[in-house]
């Protein structure tokens, strides 16, 4: 046919179009395009099916912990810090379908905090967003829903929550009402626990819950027992620098940390301090073990045997040295630490020297913060100008203040064969422990563990052997100082321990603040009749739990020692004041 | 051919049991006539389309509303719906009023309109309103017209006409002829500027031309000159050279590309169910160029395959149709008219995929939109009564069938 009739009128006969070429020619074209078409659109299907596939959201459980805070766990895998769901109730008046006044009233009843009036001025006012109540009960929850208004919304608020209540709660920290970690673990571990490359894995502190339950106890029956107003404690794998359990008294709940009220008192700081790192203190005695490892390690001294005088005060120009519990006599090494004699350690320092004795305190760190993840680590007060007496008091711990961390990281350099490793509140993975920096020989840490040892079998420590547990340590009793005056009514009272002594594992120490003198202590309050028990009380509980076996049949030989141990031919039957 | 013969040719009423029915094979009232030639399959589709689209523009209504509510207008969440729904009202009576046209005069009227749109889209420049960057609207009252939007299914039908006269004149270069309107139309789209529109005008144009015969060489020659027309375009023009740097590099702002594809991916296969997307909020057009992000956020992936698997069936059901047709102008003029709305939604869903770079193209039937709205009615009414058929004349070819009847 014809394309003029296509336009002008109707073909009389369809068959004589069957012959037109050039239609045949559009329905092949035609046909290929259809399959054009058609291609285009299985494309389009595919890439909706790739993306689909490939671009869809990820929704596995895993990827949707990203959103959430990531859980803190102790050594063991207990949980110390969650996130759980929480639901806060809110209205959004503009959008309210149903009869004000009524909801009005069924509000104030729901949530009496307001009253009708305010519901109402909310329901009718301006404002398009209002909470009802933060974190609401499930039962409240269900009650809301019963209005059945549309306007009002559960709004999904994670909430962090400590299932172990006031348990290192210094250590853990906590959060403030944003869900911004204020203080803590929680503070340093932020970006770890809500990134997304950490996938919503919990992270293990070095904590293990059962030690840090331990030294918590004891620490609050001997506060309680010495009415001390606050105490301190730390438990530290000697051979990998984890922190086992660090405990400060008083304590705090994490879930609330706005209940316990601000401390204004300098020398009694509030709950949420950690007296285990923040504080700095004179720790006393303790440092005399530290002056015998510099003077052994130095050669200063080589043979125990030796005799220092201690038969009168020390008169160093204005000042006097003298000692808590003078035994009047010239003492060998072993009898100036079993007996804690100030005279005897401070000649022994006047031959160390100024040079050294800095030199050795500043390797252990004492003159910095302690190197841990804690925040807010106390600053030692570490002396301005390095007199003869200078030298002199800080060899038995006195003009020197270091925070307990600090301590417990000393001694365990001294007991483990002289390496200083920086102390960590997360586990390390078996056998990664730091190298760590060698700071006295190996055979000055076995003499001074051997010293250690003896202070425990026949000096001040006396009261913290334990059969079998293989007990060294040093006790330490210190005034409080405040802006540089000595406040003699307040003590500081230390025991820094460590056991099996033979093998050493863990140093523990404990410090009590203000500890009192009881009628059971015939009024005395050094370390001995406080610290010492809650420290063998820690080590006797926590001994067999990590392995440490109680066995009397071994101990470390301190035999060569012990014909320099002075024993006077009647046994004293007195009471002593010791330290 | 033969729509117009069926008017004419008035088949003796057999006796059959549909006598009493309204629309019984044998009445010859005109709408059971309308109803009989209609091709029911396509009316179908459009249908299913048409619903398709209340239901996408309701969902995207809400992401809408919020983005152009501002501070003293709020647009009320289901506006667009209702809107939509009040020019549907409007739009279907008009598509099966022009799908009920005898094939003469709605060609007449579709060569007439077309000069008409024509004379508009050269006024848009002078008395045109801008928005979004480019003026494309005449504002009439209250509602906006957007007369390239007309004028695409009256061009298809003008160039069909056009070509069908080759075969009474063939010394004359109807090729060449065709290149007249052509740029004059092109020239006026890129002033606007509107690339996307320009790139429909001259595909149907190019179907057309191969459709009605042009010789390979010639094809050839126009690919080749429209892909250095694409090329010069990136280099000269700067709205293409834009967005094919978007497309291409993921260079400059690439924001609504970004959005489309998380709110495309945001459902998954199965979607987040009507009314649960949230990413729909976030996107620059949700009702109109991106609708189909949304369709695929809430109700899935597998609803965009279904919605591209109609637009398929749409352009076969066609297309077989034509494979039957033996009349130049009706071929040519349908073939036009379905590949314009083909490409469109091909276009617009290979844009919101991220296998195109973005043109503000809208989604046939499915996006929101009152005078785009009539114009596809337009162009389906044309289609409709393009494809008209006398039923009885496939009843009389003496074939017989496989099954015996």
């Amino acid at each position: 046919m014809n394309a003029i009739a296509a336009g002008l009128a109707p073909p009389r006969d369809r068959a004589l179009v069957k012959n037109n070429d050039s239609v045949r020619v559009a329905h092949y074209r035609l046909m290929v395009l259809m399959l054009l078409f058609a291609l285009m659109v299985g494309v389009i299907s595919l890439r909706l099916l790739y993306l689909a596939v490939f671009d869809a959201p990820d929704r596995s459980p895993v990827a949707s912990a990203i959103g959430p805070r990531a859980d803190i766990t102790d050594r063991n895998g207990v949980v110390l810090a969650a996130t759980i769901k929480g639901i806060s109730l809110a209205i959004r008046p503009p959008r309210v379908i149903g009869d004000k006044e009524r909801l009005a009233a069924e509000l104030a009843r729901l949530f009496p905090n307001r009253s009708v009036d305010d519901y109402r001025r909310i329901l009718h006012g301006r404002r398009k967003f209002v909470y009802l109540e933060r974190g609401a009960t499930p039962a409240k929850i269900h009650a809301v829903r019963l209005l059945g208004e549309p306007a009002i919304e559960e709004v999904p608020e994670p909430k962090r929550f400590y299932p172990q209540g006031t348990m290192a709660a210094q250590v853990i920290g906590y959060m403030d009402i944003g869900g911004v970690p204020v203080s803590g673990m929680e503070a340093f571990l932020d970006k770890r626990l809500t990134s997304a490359a950490n996938g919503g894995q919990p992270v293990a502190l070095s904590i293990d819950s059962r030690v840090q339950a331990a030294l918590e106890s004891a620490i609050r029956t001997s506060a309680e027992k010495y009415l001390a107003v606050g105490g301190a404690g730390v438990v530290l794998d000697v051979h990998t620098g984890e922190v086992l359990a660090m405990a400060s008294l008083p304590v705090f709940n994490s879930n609330a940390p706005g209940l316990v009220p601000v401390g204004t008192d300098p020398l009694r700081p509030d709950a949420r301090y950690n007296r285990a790192v923040s504080s700095v203190y004179e720790l006393g005695s303790t440092f005399k073990v530290l002056t015998m490892a510099n003077a052994i390690e130095h050669g200063v001294i080589t043979d125990f045997g030796k005799r220092y005088d201690a038969t009168a005060p020390l008169q160093v120009g204005g000042f006097r040295i003298k000692d808590d519990h003078p035994e009047n006599r010239w003492m060998s090494v072993p009898d100036i630490l079993i007996h804690s004699s100030n005279i005897g350690t401070a000649r022994i320092s006047e031959e160390i020297g100024p040079e050294r004795t800095q030199a050795f305190f500043r390797q252990l760190g004492f003159d910095r913060p302690v190197d841990l993840e804690l925040g807010a680590r106390g600053k030692p007060l570490w002396p301005g100008f390095w007199a003869r007496t200078t030298v002199m008091t800080v060899a038995y711990g006195h003009g020197i203040a270091v925070s307990q961390m600090h301590l417990a990281n000393a001694y365990a350099a001294m007991v483990n064969g002289g390496i200083l490793r920086p102390a960590t509140m997360l586990k390390l993975p078996a056998g990664q422990a730091p190298q760590g920096k060698r700071v006295i020989s190996e055979q000055t840490s076995y003499r001074i563990r051997q010293l250690m040892r003896l202070v425990v079998e026949e000096g001040t420590g006396r009261g913290a052997n334990i059969s079998g547990l293989r007990v060294g340590g040093k006790t330490g009793t210190a005034e409080k100082n405040l802006n540089g005056r000595y406040i003699h009514s307040s003590l500081v009272t230390t025991f820094a321990a460590a056991f099996p002594m033979d093998a050493p594992r863990y140093v523990v120490v404990v410090t009590m603040d203000e500890p009192k003198g009881i009628p059971e202590t015939y009024g005395f309050r050094t370390a001995a009749w406080n610290a010492l028990p809650a420290v063998k009380n820690v080590i006797a509980r926590i001994g067999p739990l990590l392995g440490v076996i109680p066995d009397p049949s071994k101990d470390i030989d301190v035999s060569d020692l012990m014909p320099f141990v002075y024993k006077p031919e009647k046994k004293d039957t007195g009471v002593h004041a010791i330290d | 051919m033969n729509v117009a013969v069926s008017f004419e040719s008035s088949v003796p009423t057999p006796q059959s049991p549909f006598k009493r029915s309204r629309f019984g094979r044998g009445k010859r009232t005109p709408i059971a006539r309308w109803f009989w030639e209609i091709d029911r399959v396509l009316l179908l589709l459009v249908t299913i389309l048409i619903g398709v689209g209340l239901i996408a523009v309701a969902a995207a209504s809400p992401a809408a509303g919020v983005r152009y509510s501002g501070s003293g207008v709020t647009v009320a969440a289901r506006h667009y719906f209702w809107m939509q729904l009040a020019w549907t009202v409007i739009a279907v009576p008009i598509m099966l009023a022009v799908s009920a046209l005898p094939v003469q005069i709605a060609r007449r009227a579709a060569l007439i309109g077309g000069l008409v749109f024509l004379a508009l889209l050269a006024l848009v420049p002078v008395i045109g309103s801008a928005a979004n960057g480019a003026t494309r609207w005449i504002s009439i009252g209250p509602a906006k017209l957007q007369p390239s939007e007309f004028l695409k299914p009256m061009f298809a039908v003008a160039m069909a006409w056009l070509f069908s006269l080759r075969a009474r004149n063939p010394g004359l270069p109807f090729a060449l002829i065709s290149v007249v309107p052509m740029a004059l139309i092109a020239a006026l789209l890129m002033k606007q500027p509107d690339f996307g529109q320009t790139v429909i005008f001259a595909s149907v144009w190019i179907v057309l031309l191969m459709l009605s015969g042009a010789s390979l060489k010639l094809l050839g020659m126009l690919g080749a000159g429209g892909l250095a027309a694409i090329v010069s375009a990136y280099l000269f023009y700067s709205v293409a050279t834009e967005r094919i740097n978007k497309f291409l590099f993921k260079q400059g702002d690439t924001y609504q590309v970004d959005r489309a594809h998380a709110t495309l991916t945001n459902g998954g296969l199965l979607g987040t169910g009507p009314g649960a997307g949230t990413e729909k909020f976030t996107l620059p057009e949700p009702h109109t160029d991106y609708i189909f992000s949304v369709i695929g956020e809430e109700f899935g992936l597998i609803a965009c395959i279904a919605i591209a698997c109609l637009y398929l069936a749409i352009v076969l059901r066609v297309s077989l149709r034509l494979l039957r047709e033996e009349d130049d102008f009706l071929l040519l003029a349908s073939a036009g008219l379905v590949s314009q709305f083909g490409l469109q939604a091909l276009i617009n869903m290979m844009v919101n995929v991220g296998l195109a770079p973005s043109k503000g193209m809208t989604l046939p039937f499915i996006s929101y939109g009152g005078s785009s709205m009539i114009a596809l009615s337009i162009g389906m009414g044309l289609l409709l009564a393009f494809t008209r058929e006398n039923p009885h004349l496939k009843e009389a070819t003496y074939t017989v069938r496989w099954n015996g009847r």
